[in-house]
C-alpha cells in the first residue's frame, strides 16, 4: 500500500507545518489531551489550601513549578552560555498558562507535570525534580519517544514550545531575562518601546 | 430596528474592499464598511513575536472561530485557523509580506491557449489583461510600490514605471543573479507593497526585517489600513465600523440585497440597509456568508440557485526550500554576509508557462527569494524537530548557536492550482464559531498535476542555490499550499449557468450584489494575488460608479 502510506504521510506534515506556523493552532484537538491525573486532582482537590494557595505562582504548584523549571533546564541546560533557567522561562510558562487563549493548553499541559514526575517515580523512586540530570534526560526521552498522539508526546511538544517562547519571546512577558535567548540565536530587530507590556497590549485588542 | 440606509455596505476592509470604499466615497456616495477585527493604529503594531505570530492578535483562535479542513472527502473535518487572514482593518494586507506581482496575459486565457487540463475545471477569464492593466497602474499607485521595471523575457506589458523606486538589496542579490544566469535563468527585481521614500504623507520603509505576519508600525508596509482606508475615510462619505461581524446578507420580496445583518462590537445585531452590498472577506469566509444567507428566495445560499457559490476553491502551490550559509566560514570570500539588510528581490518567471508538456503541466509558477524569516522562536521550534526526530539539552542549543552564525536563503513558489470538483467551501450547521455563525468547512483535493509541477519548480529554484555553494541545503515542500492566498469560490463569467458573478464582479442572480475579494478569479495564477485583488476592485468600482451615477 505504498500510495495510502504515502497520504498519510503528507497528511502528517501538513499538519506539522501547521503546528508550527501557530502555536495551538489545529493540532490542539487533532492530538487526544493528556489523561486527567487523578492523582493530582485528589490532592488539589483534598488539600486545596496546601496545595494551591500557598502557592507563590500563578498556575502552578510549587510542586508543579519545580518540576517545570527541572524539565525546562534539561531543555536548554546552562553551559558556556546562559540556559532556560536563567532566562527566566518557567516564570514565563506560569505567566502564560493563565492567559485566556492558554485555557485549553493548560489543561493539558499541567496533568502533564504529574505524568512526568510520576514516570520518575517509577523508573527511580523519586520525583523528577530529584533525580540527576541524566535520569532526567531519560525520562524526557522517553516522553519525546512516545507514540504521536498520545499524552506524553503531547507535553514533551508543548514544553518545547514554551521554553522556546519564554527563551525567545519578548521579555515583557516574564522570560527571555536580560535578552540571553535573543543573545543566544543572535536575534537583535529593534524591540517595542521601553514600556511595552505584551500581556497587557495582548488583551487590550484581544476581547473580541 | 434597522440602521439608517447608506448607498453602499461593504463586508470587509482589505485588498478588496477598501478599493470599492476609496472610489465610491470619492463619487460622492455613502459607504458604510463593516470589518470583523479590530481598527488597529500603527502604534499597535509592534516588534513582539508572541503577540503578532503565536496568539489571537491577527488571527482567530481554532477553537472560538475554527475553519474545517479536511484533505479528502472521506476524511473527517479537523478544527485549524488554516486559511484565516488577518481579522482587523485592512485584512490581510496588514500582515502580508507585500510581494507584489501583476498577472500576465496567459493567466486571463489559460484554457483556450493550454486547452483543457483532465480532472480540473480550467476557465478563461471573462476579461483580458489589457483590461485590468490600467487599474494595476491605479492600485500601484494608490497603495504604493516599489520595484524596477526591468527588459525581461516573460514580463508581462505595463505602461508605467512603478511609482517608488525599488528598496534597497542586500549584496547576496548580485551572487543570486550571477548563479542565475549560469543557469541561464533570467532574475528579476521583485517588486513589493513597501515604500522606498516618503509617499503621500506616509514615512519610507525602516528596513526591520519584520513585514510578513507583522502590521507595519512606520506606515510603509501598503496594506489598505495605511494607504486606501485613511484616504477612504478623508473623503467624507466613508465609515469604517470595525468589531462589525456579519452574519447575512438579506433580501427582498424581489430577491434583491437589501442589508447586512451584523453583531456590533458589543454582540448586539444591527441591520444596516443599502442600495449596493459588497462582499469581500476572503475566498473562504464570503463563500460562508453567501451560504448562511439562506432565503425562500435562495434557499441554497444568497445567489446560490445554481450551486456554484464555494465551488471552484483554489489557493497558491506551495514549495519550499533553503540553503544556510555560515558566517564564519565566509568572513574572508563574502564578507557582506552578515549584513542586515533585509531584502533579497529576486524572482525566476522562466517557468510561468512551459512550452510543451514534456514535464508534464504546462502552467507553472514563480519562484520568490527571499531570507528566512527573522521570527526567532519559530526558526528554533523549527530546529527543535518533531516527535521522535526532536532533539533538546545540549544538542539544541548547539543547533541555535550554529543557526546564530548562519544567513538562510530561501525560496518560495507561487504556482498555479488548478480547480478540482472536490475543492471547495461549504457551511456546517453542526459546527458554529463564538457568535453562533456556522463556520465554513473546506475540502482540499489536490490535482496531481500541481504536486508534479511544484516538485519541477522546486528542483529549479534548488539548482540556483547549489551553485551559490550553501554549506547546507534543506528541501522542506513540494506538496503544499498557501492558504492564505484563497480564489475561485464566487468564480466570475459570461455564463450564469457556469459561474456566480458577471465580468463586473455583479452577482447573476443578485443585480445589487458584488464580490470583489479573490473569490472572483477562476484560477490563482503563479503569484501572489494581493495587488491583483486591488486592482479588480479598482476596476469593478470604476463601473459600479458608473452604473450608480447613471441611476441603475
Amino acid at each position: 500500500m505504498p500510495r495510502a502510506r504515502q497520504k498519510a504521510n503528507r497528511f502528517s506534515r501538513r499538519v506539522f507545518i501547521q503546528r508550527l506556523a501557530f502555536f495551538g493552532g489545529g493540532v490542539v484537538l487533532i492530538g487526544p489531551a493528556c489523561k486527567r491525573d487523578s492523582a493530582l486532582e485528589t490532592q488539589s482537590k483534598s488539600s486545596p489550601d496546601a496545595a494551591l494557595t500557598t502557592s507563590p505562582h500563578r498556575t502552578l504548584s510549587s510542586v508543579e513549578y519545580t518540576i517545570v523549571a527541572a524539565a525546562c533546564d534539561r531543555i536548554i541546560p546552562r553551559d558556556e552560555d546562559p540556559g532556560a533557567v536563567d532566562a527566566n522561562v518557567p516564570e514565563y510558562i506560569d505567566r502564560m498558562l493563565q492567559t485566556p487563549e492558554m485555557r485549553k493548553i493548560k489543561n493539558e499541559f499541567v496533568p502533564g507535570i504529574s505524568a512526568l514526575n510520576r514516570r520518575s517515580t517509577r523508573m527511580f523512586s523519586k520525583g523528577f525534580a530529584e533525580i540527576t540530570d541524566a535520569q532526567r534526560d531519560d525520562v524526557l526521552s522517553i516522553f519525546k519517544d512516545s507514540p504521536a498522539g498520545s499524552g506524553e508526546a503531547r507535553f514533551f511538544e508543548l514544553l518545547i514550545v514554551f521554553t522556546m517562547e519564554g527563551l525567545l519571546g519578548d521579555p515583557s512577558y516574564g522570560g527571555n531575562k536580560d535578552r540571553v535567548g535573543w543573545a543566544l540565536v543572535g536575534f537583535d530587530t529593534s524591540e517595542p518601546p521601553p514600556q511595552y507590556d505584551g500581556m497587557k497590549h495582548l488583551h487590550l485588542h484581544g476581547a473580541r | 430596528m434597522a440602521l439608517a440606509p447608506v448607498d453602499v455596505c461593504i463586508v470587509g476592509s482589505g485588498a478588496g474592499g477598501a478599493p470599492m470604499a476609496l472610489q465610491l466615497g470619492r463619487a460622492g456616495f455613502k459607504v458604510v464598511v463593516l470589518e470583523k477585527g479590530a481598527h488597529y493604529r500603527k502604534e499597535d503594531f509592534v516588534h513582539d513575536e508572541i503577540l503578532n505570530s503565536r496568539r489571537n492578535f491577527f488571527m482567530p483562535l481554532p477553537w472560538d472561530e475554527p475553519h474545517l479542513v479536511r484533505y479528502s472527502a472521506n476524511d473527517k473535518y479537523r478544527r485549524t485557523n488554516t486559511a484565516w487572514t488577518a481579522n482587523c482593518v485592512g485584512g490581510g494586507t496588514v500582515h502580508m509580506s507585500g510581494y507584489f506581482y501583476r498577472l500576465k496575459p496567459i493567466d486571463f486565457r489559460m484554457r483556450s491557449e493550454l486547452g483543457a487540463v483532465p480532472g480540473a475545471n480550467v476557465a478563461d477569464w471573462p476579461i483580458r489583461y489589457e483590461e485590468l492593466a490600467p487599474f494595476y497602474d491605479l492600485a500601484e499607485e494608490e497603495l504604493g510600490v516599489s520595484g524596477a521595471v526591468v527588459p525581461h523575457p516573460f514580463a508581462e506589458p505595463r505602461k508605467k514605471p512603478y511609482p517608488l523606486p525599488p528598496l534597497d538589496e542586500h549584496p547576496i542579490s548580485k551572487e543570486l543573479d550571477i548563479a542565475c544566469r549560469k543557469l541561464r535563468y533570467h532574475p528579476l527585481p521583485t517588486a513589493r507593497g513597501i515604500i522606498s521614500q516618503a509617499y503621500r504623507g506616509r514615512a519610507a520603509c525602516a528596513y526591520c526585517a519584520l513585514c510578513g505576519s507583522y502590521g507595519c508600525e512606520v506606515d510603509a508596509k501598503s496594506g489598505t489600513n495605511s494607504s486606501v482606508i485613511p484616504a477612504a475615510i478623508a473623503t467624507g462619505n466613508v465609515e469604517i465600523r470595525p468589531r462589525s461581524m456579519a452574519q447575512s446578507v438579506e433580501v427582498d420580496s424581489q430577491g434583491k440585497a437589501k442589508s447586512v445583518v451584523y453583531l456590533d462590537a458589543n454582540g448586539v445585531a444591527q441591520e444596516q440597509p443599502a442600495k449596493v452590498i459588497v462582499v469581500s472577506c476572503t475566498a473562504v469566509e464570503s463563500a460562508r456568508l453567501l451560504l448562511n444567507s439562506t432565503s425562500s428566495r435562495f434557499p441554497k445560499g444568497l445567489a446560490n440557485n445554481n450551486g456554484l457559490v464555494g465551488k471552484n476553491l483554489v489557493f497558491s502551490s506551495f514549495g519550499e526550500s533553503r540553503a544556510t550559509f555560515r558566517i564564519a566560514k565566509r568572513r574572508e570570500s563574502w564578507p557582506w554576509l552578515s549584513d542586515r539588510a533585509p531584502f533579497v528581490q529576486r524572482s525566476l518567471q522562466d517557468f510561468y508557462v512551459m512550452p510543451d508538456n514534456r514535464h508534464g503541466f504546462r502552467k507553472g509558477g514563480t519562484l520568490g527569494f527571499m531570507w528566512t524569516h527573522p521570527n526567532p522562536i519559530f526558526a528554533a521550534v523549527r530546529i527543535a524537530g518533531s516527535g521522535k526526530a526532536a532533539v533538546f539539552g545540549k544538542e539544541l542549543k548547539d543547533r541555535l548557536r550554529e543557526y546564530r552564525d548562519s544567513k538562510i536563503l530561501q525560496f518560495e513558489t507561487y504556482g498555479e492550482f488548478l480547480p478540482t470538483p472536490g475543492t471547495q467551501v461549504t457551511v456546517d450547521s453542526s459546527v458554529k464559531d463564538k457568535y453562533g455563525i456556522p463556520v465554513a468547512a473546506i475540502t482540499v483535493e489536490r490535482h496531481p498535476i500541481d504536486f508534479k509541477m511544484t516538485k519541477f519548480l522546486v528542483e529549479r529554484g534548488e539548482e540556483v542555490l547549489k551553485a551559490m555553494e550553501p554549506d547546507k541545503l534543506e528541501r522542506l515542500s513540494t506538496e503544499g499550499e498557501t492558504t492564505i492566498l484563497q480564489h475561485g469560490t464566487c468564480r466570475f463569467g459570461n455564463d450564469p449557468s457556469t459561474s456566480v458573478l458577471d465580468k463586473n464582479c455583479r452577482a447573476h442572480e443578485v443585480s445589487n450584489l458584488y464580490v470583489v475579494d479573490g473569490s472572483f478569479m477562476p484560477s490563482s495564477g503563479g503569484v501572489p494575488t494581493t495587488l491583483t485583488i486591488a486592482a479588480n476592485s479598482f476596476r469593478v468600482a470604476d463601473s459600479l460608479v458608473r452604473s450608480m451615477k447613471r441611476g441603475n
